[in-house]
């Protein structure tokens, strides 16, 4: 036998009261959805978007093919072919990333001894044909030209705990 | 090193050694990695990196693997405490001046300092003081340096002085300022010379050609087998994406041991040549055009037809390369003999087979290459394996340098890389006479005699070399007999290989043929000849020999993988016939200029590493291997091409599933073939031991015409020239060993031409070389003294010089 408090619980709509109470907090209080596009959420400094090959100050490409984000990609996303450019370094031909494939783990990123592969705070991109989810060096590389300023402030913040 | 058996311990381990062997040596056979550098078990011991430092029971401190020999009872310690704790103070050594640009380093990912520092060194390094940098040195087209990274333990210099032969890098300075170094700056001469790039455990010395074209380990290997030479060296074959990217040596004690040759490694520069033939191409009115494989092999068929019915099948003759695969050369000579002619050689570089009725079913080493190392006395006739078969070259200076006496007869002397006991050079029309006289000196100390077919040959009298040469044969337990590449080529070879299998009789030794091209000997067992079938089978018809074939200007020629300007006897007349037959049909990689002008079918042919095939090498050994990269266009492999015209010759037995099947009938046929090295003179026609290599005017001497001096004319195929793909490798034609056209003669000779030796320093003097009836030739004159008088010494094999004919002749030479 239910004790008499649930009864008048019952009776009396308490939990539909303190429903609509709630109801009624959110009601008046401010709203936490973004107006995305025009409104956008805060990043870490760690997010990992949109990948990028980046240069040095003097407009050298960093990347030196060494191949070691090719190999540690666990998408198998990033394709690389190499050569010795005329000034006798060792340079790619090609460097093409299947957006498709990638799962933005970042291994790329940990594995470039010189920080050229990077993820950016880019989240949003869009590919209109199939083939446009290939990207390839010129693309990345400007990629990288465009956010420089944004990629190389987060790896400062970052640097105190690589 | 004693044989006596010793008991030792090894991390607890009990196991057996020979005593006085290097303690690293034994651990190695029983499992147990010691860590090392410079420690390599062809080469001399230096420890001089310290690396495999490990604990010995009683000794005061840690003791190098390497250099300890091995005594009863001893117990090593490799993993203790102490023992690691040397390795890795070694290590974090020889770390301090490594610039670890290991992301930029070709040797990454197969790096011996990169694997032991992940093994033996420190996470952080703790030097913090400014690092050495070395200067790079230019080794030449095939090594890349990059010296920064050198550990210094001397694998490089200890090669090319002991196995190599010359010591051409050393470590100058010392301490800190070490370096190695060429000191001259010369590039690197040796034929051995990129085996540095294997022994270097680090990547101070690395590829130059494939520079960073991949990373170790998105390669795959692929076992392969050498084809520029007769020795069928064991290669890896390192393809990425379908392509080979590098030919790195595969271990066989018997054959290569762990060496390979420039010319196997880089070879591959040329798969990728401007003249690769890409698609099949018809001629039409002169003008070629590409077509598909039907209508290429119907037009290839049907000129065989026209002449079939026009001239009958004797009018067809087919020109197989000897480094084609044992299935191409054997179903070449079957399509031939199917369509009722027996034309059909596979020995385009010899100029006398006279004796091929009695020759033995192949030409044979007469034992394994590597017994050649025991031998303790050797006569190489017309033979400079250092160019030839460098891999044989290096069992020679091995037996030489364990005291066995070798003795060289030839055409010139050469630059060898050990001590000659004797070494005789004649011009080519006194080669015959002066190995008759060494048989005769043979003869007169066991009181035996000539047989009849090869007495009365010019000569007579015994010289005093000749007498040398059989008293230091004789004297040998071992003695070994070899024919080479310019003996074989020799216009009285046929003469030359009785006498030289007499001598190997006499002697008591061995004698044996080296084989010139990768299947030489399989050529003769897959029945590539006008006169033998498959397994030496008696051909039912007689067919011409390949220079006949030339001489015989037929209407139709079937080539494969022919270059009839650099790889024929006579190029010269291999040329006019080509231009003057009906209808030829080329099966070839490559489309040379000159191969375009004479062929009407161009079927490209998959090239090394393309096809499937069998090598059969010098010691008779079989060795099969896959076709491990893509096919290059529409490049198909040579058997699947001569099945197809054969199928569309309607001719029966050619419907083979694969490969395999046509390896299993061959080697069926084969199975009860046994080499032998017997020539006996006794059956030979005594017609064809006639005197002077076919030159009728003496040479030496002046002419009556103008101002020139007739010569004999002598000459071998270079190095790097041998083939269609060795001459199209980029980095081998830039190496110092590249063929350059010129004439040699000899200094008596020169002042005969009225030229002073100051002038020729300069090395501008040019003369006109003519031969008989062809158009004169040009070429830089260069006085040496290793050529014997009366001879002017010519490359072979090359296209520049094709119009002089065969290489060896008569020349008038005129200065200009």
């Amino acid at each position: 036998m239910r004790p008499l408090s649930e009864y008048l619980q019952s009776f009396l709509l308490v939990e539909l009261l303190r429903g609509l109470r709630l109801t009624g907090r959110h009601f008046f209080s401010r709203s936490v959805t973004l107006e995305f596009p025009e409104e956008r959420a805060p990043k870490s400094p760690r997010f990992r978007g949109h990948l990028a090959l980046r240069r040095y100050a003097n407009g050298e490409e960093r990347c030196i093919a060494c191949k070691l984000c090719e190999v540690v990609c666990p998408a198998q996303a990033i394709t690389i072919e190499s050569h010795q450019r005329a000034d006798g370094t060792r340079r790619t031909t090609r460097y093409e990333v299947d957006m498709f494939k990638c799962i933005y783990c970042g291994f790329c990123e940990e594995s470039c001894p010189v920080d050229s592969i990077v993820l950016t705070r880019l989240d949003t991109y869009t590919a209109e044909v199939s083939g446009e989810r290939v990207l390839n060096k010129q693309q990345l590389l400007s990629m990288g030209d465009r956010y420089e300023s944004q990629i190389a402030a987060d790896r400062a913040v970052d640097a105190p705990y690589r | 090193m004693s044989q006596e058996k010793v008991t030792i311990e090894i991390d607890g381990r009990t196991i057996g050694a020979r005593a006085g062997e290097p303690l690293i040596e034994a651990a190695d056979r029983a499992g147990i990695y010691i860590p090392r550098f410079c420690y390599h078990k062809h080469l001399s011991v230096v420890a001089s990196c310290r690396m495999c430092l490990v604990e010995v029971e009683r000794a005061p401190k840690p003791l190098p693997a390497c250099a300890t020999q091995v005594a009863d009872g001893m117990k090593v310690a490799t993993r203790s405490a102490g023992a690691l704790d040397a390795q890795r103070g070694v290590m974090e050594f020889l770390l301090i001046n490594h610039p670890l640009d290991c992301p930029i380093c070709d040797q990454g990912g197969e790096c011996e300092l990169q694997d032991q520092a992940l093994g033996y060194g420190r996470g952080v390094s703790r030097f913090v003081e400014g690092k050495r940098a070395v200067a790079d040195e230019d080794l030449g087209p095939l090594v890349a340096t990059e010296m920064t990274r050198c550990i210094h333990c001397t694998r490089c210099v200890r090669f090319l002085e002991e196995i190599a032969g010359d010591q051409e890098l050393g470590g100058m300075h010392r301490g800190e300022q070490l370096r190695i170094s060429t000191y001259t700056g010369e590039p690197l001469r040796s034929e051995l010379s990129s085996n540095i790039i294997d022994l270097c455990p680090v990547g101070a010395l690395t590829n130059k050609p494939f520079r960073f074209r991949a990373r170790a380990w998105e390669l795959l290997s692929f076992p392969m087998v050498s084809v520029h030479d007769g020795v069928g060296s064991h290669l890896s074959v390192h393809t990425y994406q379908g392509r080979i990217q590098r030919v790195v040596p595969r271990e066989c004690s018997t054959i290569n041991e762990t060496w390979i040759a420039d010319r196997d490694r880089y070879a591959i520069e040329g798969l990728a040549a401007p003249d690769r033939l890409r698609e099949p191409l018809v001629k039409r009115y002169g003008e070629w055009h590409t077509a598909g494989w039907e209508e290429a092999l119907s037009a290839a068929v049907a000129g065989v037809r026209r002449v079939l019915e026009g001239h009958g099948a004797a009018g067809i003759g087919a020109l197989l390369a000897p480094h084609a695969t044992l299935e191409e050369l054997y179903l070449g000579g079957r399509v031939v003999r199917a369509l009722g002619s027996a034309n059909v050689d596979h020995r385009l570089r010899e100029g006398d087979v006279s004796d091929q009725e009695q020759a033995p079913p192949f030409p044979y080493l007469g034992g394994t290459i590597a017994e050649l190392e025991q031998a303790d006395a050797v006569l190489l006739i017309g033979s400079y394996p250092r160019h030839e078969q460098p891999l044989i070259q290096h069992r020679l200076r091995k037996a030489a340098r364990a005291g066995a006496q070798i003795m060289a007869l030839g055409l010139r002397r050469f630059a060898w890389n050990f001590e000659l006991a004797e070494e005789h050079a004649v011009a080519p029309q006194h080669l015959v006479s002066e190995l008759a006289a060494v048989a005769q000196a043979l003869g007169e100390r066991k009181q035996r005699k000539l047989p009849q077919a090869l007495r009365g040959l010019p000569g007579g009298s015994v010289s005093e070399p000749a007498r040398a040469m059989a008293k230091r044969l004789l004297a040998g337990e071992r003695a070994v007999v070899l024919l080479g590449n310019q003996a074989l080529s020799h216009p009285q070879a046929a003469t030359l290989r009785a006498l030289a299998a007499l001598i190997g009789e006499w002697s008591g030794g061995r004698f044996g043929v080296l084989a010139a091209a990768a299947n030489s000997a399989g050529g003769w067992l897959a029945g590539a000849l006008p006169h033998r079938e498959v397994a030496g089978r008696p051909s039912a018809e007689q067919g011409l020999a390949a220079d006949a074939m030339v001489r015989a200007q037929l209407p139709c020629y079937l080539l494969h993988d022919v270059e009839p300007e650099h790889d024929l006897w006579d190029p010269a007349a291999a040329d006019a016939a080509l231009r003057q037959a009906e209808h030829v049909v080329a099966v070839s990689s490559f489309a040379s200029e000159r191969l375009r002008e004479v062929a009407d079918v161009l079927l490209p042919l998959g090239a090394f590493g393309e096809t499937a095939g069998t090598y059969v090498n010098t010691e008779g050994r079989w060795q099969s291997v896959r076709g491990v990269a893509q096919s290059y266009a529409e490049a198909r492999p040579g058997w699947r091409i001569w099945c197809a015209l054969a199928q569309l010759l309607e001719l029966e037995g050619f419907a083979y599933p694969d490969i395999a099947a046509v390896h299993a009938e061959i080697a069926g046929a084969c199975r009860d073939v046994q080499p032998s090295s017997r020539y006996p003179a006794e059956l030979r026609s005594s017609g064809a031991t006639s005197a002077d290599g076919g030159s009728s005017s003496a040479p030496g001497r002046a002419s009556g015409q103008g101002s020139g001096v007739t010569l004999a004319l002598a000459g071998a195929v270079p190095i790097y020239a041998g083939d269609a793909l060795v001459r199209r490798s980029e980095p081998l034609q830039q190496s110092p060993l590249a063929a350059r056209l010129e004439a040699v003669v000899a200094p008596e000779t020169a002042q005969q031409l009225g030229i002073s030796h100051a002038e020729t320093d300069e090395a501008t003097v040019r003369v006109r070389v003519q031969a008989a009836a062809a158009e004169a030739l040009e070429l830089p004159l260069v006085v040496s003294s290793t050529i014997p008088a009366g001879t002017v010494w010519i490359p072979a094999g090359l296209a520049e010089r094709a119009q002089l004919g065969p290489p060896f002749g008569t020349v008038t030479i005129e200065a200009l």
